[in-house]
């Protein structure tokens, strides 16, 4: 294989990975605080997206209640995403006060919370296609203003083009590891959170206001998946309300293969499992899925707790 | 960072959760309730003489593949309109039964056998040529006509004698998209084509396509990609497209996937011609796509352009109702209902239906329908071989042109 094949690969797999990272780091801020799978992450995913683009002013389609239906008004672009993100996260709060929140107080089994976010899951996304039809959404491609479609990372004379919306989404993706990362590690709010995580029962004696901060951890996650759903909306259109739906199972991957609960370990993940497609041979590519849960599938026979997980010994 | 441990438990709930989550995203919605067909128009006239002859339409009213589906009901229910304004069947109105598919086989199978077991005389559906070869056999087996509105798959008339369509098969439409793209480039000597490989109409379509190219004197066929529908991402095909540097790309997907597809070769500098399939076949294809869509080459069965009384009236119809013109597939939607209500008046023209048995009455709509019966449809003329093929005269290929807005664009038909 020659180094531009190879290079264009590797940036492929990470342009790819950075999408499955960007969708898995808020499925995996809930997990990490409450241990428990959010199913209706992709869902709020799939609102985001929905929510910027109705806050940019455009019109819906010929289906659904809304039909041809439009805000009076379109916000520009980035403020529509911050609003959109914001009300996805709204959006998040109302799943935990729903799905999660009776079933915490009765100190149920967390596989019923598992079932009851799916529930919600299923009906946003009826509610959506409901609302505005099945039909496909763009956000204008004027939205990324001048930049080019594409930019070149080729050397010595080859070209080697990545789409600028995905070398966007790699930047945001590692933005917001960083972001939190220093939130969780490095703030009063995020040892809080960490406490909670630790023991909810014990955090609470010592002070802290548990279930204000298991809301603002679903709020963070929602925001945050709201803004992956606007990214990869940005990509590659919202290809209608189950758009969200799909990337939920490739996520869960991505956190198992990472380290269930681990922030940076969602972005090694998902990298992990972008790179592991892009590898796969041309004529194979529609079967990249399959090589990818494969590869997921060998990684965890050997290290159970994923690549960044790290084995914690029970307490008794 | 914070630690965890997974367990036995956490892992078979994480794997329960994923499989709830899989079954989900495969059959959205199975027990929606269809949508109500009547038009009141149609309510009236059904209160004034008796009870309506139902209609069966089995078509994708929600999942992915409901951006095709929307387009045939809407073709259904200005049929059921227009011919019940009309006088329907010699003066008994007709009632569409809408059911919905879904966008795979087990929910076309559910809605076939609904159907089945309701009073309609014949059915119109399923969407995709994949729901037809799992649906069509329990039509087929019950005795109940159906007439795909949209597979174009090779092999679905010889499903059986019950099945027929008003979709011409792609071995007959596809080709033209070739000879105009060599018609507007004739140096074009290497062609990649890419499709949809979890798609029965993809495959079939593929096929076609490849077997034109290497028939075709100074064509290669330089490389064969797949994906699957659900990929949103085609970094990979499209970036193998462009090492084998071709001068036309041959697309057969459906509108998202193959719009997506569309989209990221532009933006990685393709610049060469694109003949998108019958999936793409849609102004759906639009808002994907975006300006990148300009340009494409795509072979029509249909075309609003038709001079034509009755695709004028159906073009007036759709456009008051939709503020826009009409695609392939509600015309072929509009047709499939419009070819079972002449059948029925022909028929009852021999024999009156309203004292036929619902079995008999389905047997001799059947037989109408392949007696060679000419219908003047917005298709064009058409009749049936007594297969059940479609013998369509006239086929189209158009270019898409997009507007200034990148939004919206239209089917420009060439010359």
């Amino acid at each position: 294989m020659n180094t531009t094949l190879l290079t264009q690969q590797i940036l492929n797999g990470l342009a790819v990975g950075s999408v499955y990272a960007l969708f898995a780091l808020g499925y995996t801020l809930v997990f990490s605080i409450l241990r428990v799978i959010n199913f209706s992450h992709g869902a709020l995913f799939t609102l985001g997206a929905y929510f910027t683009y109705t806050l940019t002013g455009s019109a819906f389609g010929f289906n659904g209640l809304l039909a041809n239906a439009a805000l009076p008004f379109g916000l520009p672009f980035p403020l529509a995403v911050l609003l959109g993100c914001l009300l996805a996260g709204l959006a998040g709060i109302v799943v935990e006060r729903i799905a999660f929140k009776p079933l915490r107080d009765k100190g149920a089994d967390p596989l019923l919370s598992l079932v009851s976010s799916l529930g919600m899951a299923v009906l946003i996304v009826n509610l959506i296609q409901y609302m505005v039809g099945a039909e496909n959404y763009s956000f204008s491609s004027a939205v990324l203003g001048n930049l080019p479609p594409a930019m070149q990372f080729g050397f010595g004379g080859r070209a080697i083009p990545i789409r600028t919306v995905q070398v966007i989404i790699f930047a945001v993706s590692m933005l917001i590891v960083v972001a939190l990362t220093y939130l969780i590690n490095y703030t009063k709010l995020g040892k809080a959170l960490r406490a909670v995580s630790e023991d909810a029962t014990t955090a609470s004696l010592l002070g802290i206001n548990t279930d204000r901060l298991i809301l603002f951890t679903f709020f963070l996650s929602g925001f945050l998946g709201g803004l992956a759903g606007v990214l990869i909306g940005l990509s590659v259109s919202i290809a209608g309300p189950y758009f969200g739906i799909a990337f939920g199972l490739k996520g869960l991957a991505v956190i198992v293969l990472g380290g269930m609960g681990s922030i940076p370990g969602a972005v090694v993940g998902g990298l992990a499992i972008g790179l592991s497609e892009a590898f796969v041979p041309a004529q194979y590519v529609a079967y990249k899925e399959a090589v990818a849960f494969l590869f997921l599938f060998i990684i965890l026979l050997i290290r159970p707790q994923g690549l960044l997980g790290r084995i914690q010994t029970q307490k008794v | 960072m914070l630690p965890f441990r997974i367990t036995r438990t956490t892992f078979s709930l994480l794997l329960i959760g994923a499989i709830l989550l899989a079954a989900c995203a495969g059959a959205p919605a199975a027990n929606a309730p269809a949508s109500a067909a009547n038009t009141p128009a149609a309510e009236q006239a059904a209160a004034a003489s008796g009870n309506p002859i139902s209609i069966g339409v089995a078509v994708a009213q929600t999942s992915n593949v409901a951006l095709l589906g929307q387009e045939e009901v809407i073709g259904a229910k200005l049929a059921e309109k227009f011919f019940n304004d009309k006088g329907g069947v010699n003066g008994t109105p007709i009632k569409l039964n809408l059911q919905d598919t879904a966008g795979d086989e087990a929910g076309a199978i559910n809605a076939f056998q609904n159907l089945i077991n309701a009073d309609v005389v014949g059915i119109v559906g399923p969407t995709l040529s994949q729901q037809a070869f799992a649906a069509d056999p329990f039509a087929e087996k019950a005795g109940v006509p159906v007439m795909a509105p949209s597979n174009t798959a090779k092999g679905i008339p010889q499903i059986g004698k019950y099945i027929s369509r008003v979709s011409a098969p792609i071995a007959r439409v596809a080709p033209n998209a070739v000879a105009a793209a060599l018609k507007i480039n004739p140096d074009i000597k290497n062609v990649a084509v890419a499709f949809a490989q979890n798609d029965a109409f993809s495959k079939s379509e593929t096929a076609t396509f490849q077997a034109t190219i290497t028939g075709t004197t100074g064509l290669n066929l330089v490389t064969v990609q797949t994906f699957q529908t659900t990929d949103t991402d085609f970094t990979t095909q499209a970036t193998n497209i462009l090492n084998a540097k071709p001068e036309l790309v041959i697309i057969s997907g459906l509108a998202t996937d193959g719009g997506n597809l569309i989209k990221q070769l532009r933006d990685l500098g393709y610049t060469g011609l694109i003949i998108g399939g019958n999936g793409v076949n849609t102004p759906n294809v639009f808002p994907v796509c975006q300006k990148q869509c300009e340009g494409v080459l795509i072979a029509q069965a249909y075309s609003p352009e038709l001079d034509t009384e009755i695709n004028k009236q159906f073009v007036a119809a759709y456009t008051a109702d939709q503020k826009k013109t009409p695609g392939q597939l509600t015309a072929q939607a509009f047709s499939g209902v419009q070819v079972l209500v002449e059948a029925l008046q022909a028929a009852d023209k021999k024999s009156p239906i309203k004292d036929m048995k619902l079995a008999d009455l389905r047997t001799a709509l059947n037989d109408q329908l392949l007696s060679g019966m000419k219908f003047q449809t917005p298709l064009g003329e058409i009749s049936f071989d007594p297969e059940g093929e479609i013998n369509q005269s006239q086929f189209y290929v158009a270019q898409l042109k997009m507007d200034a807005d990148g939004k919206t664009g239209q089917f420009v038909y060439l010359k």
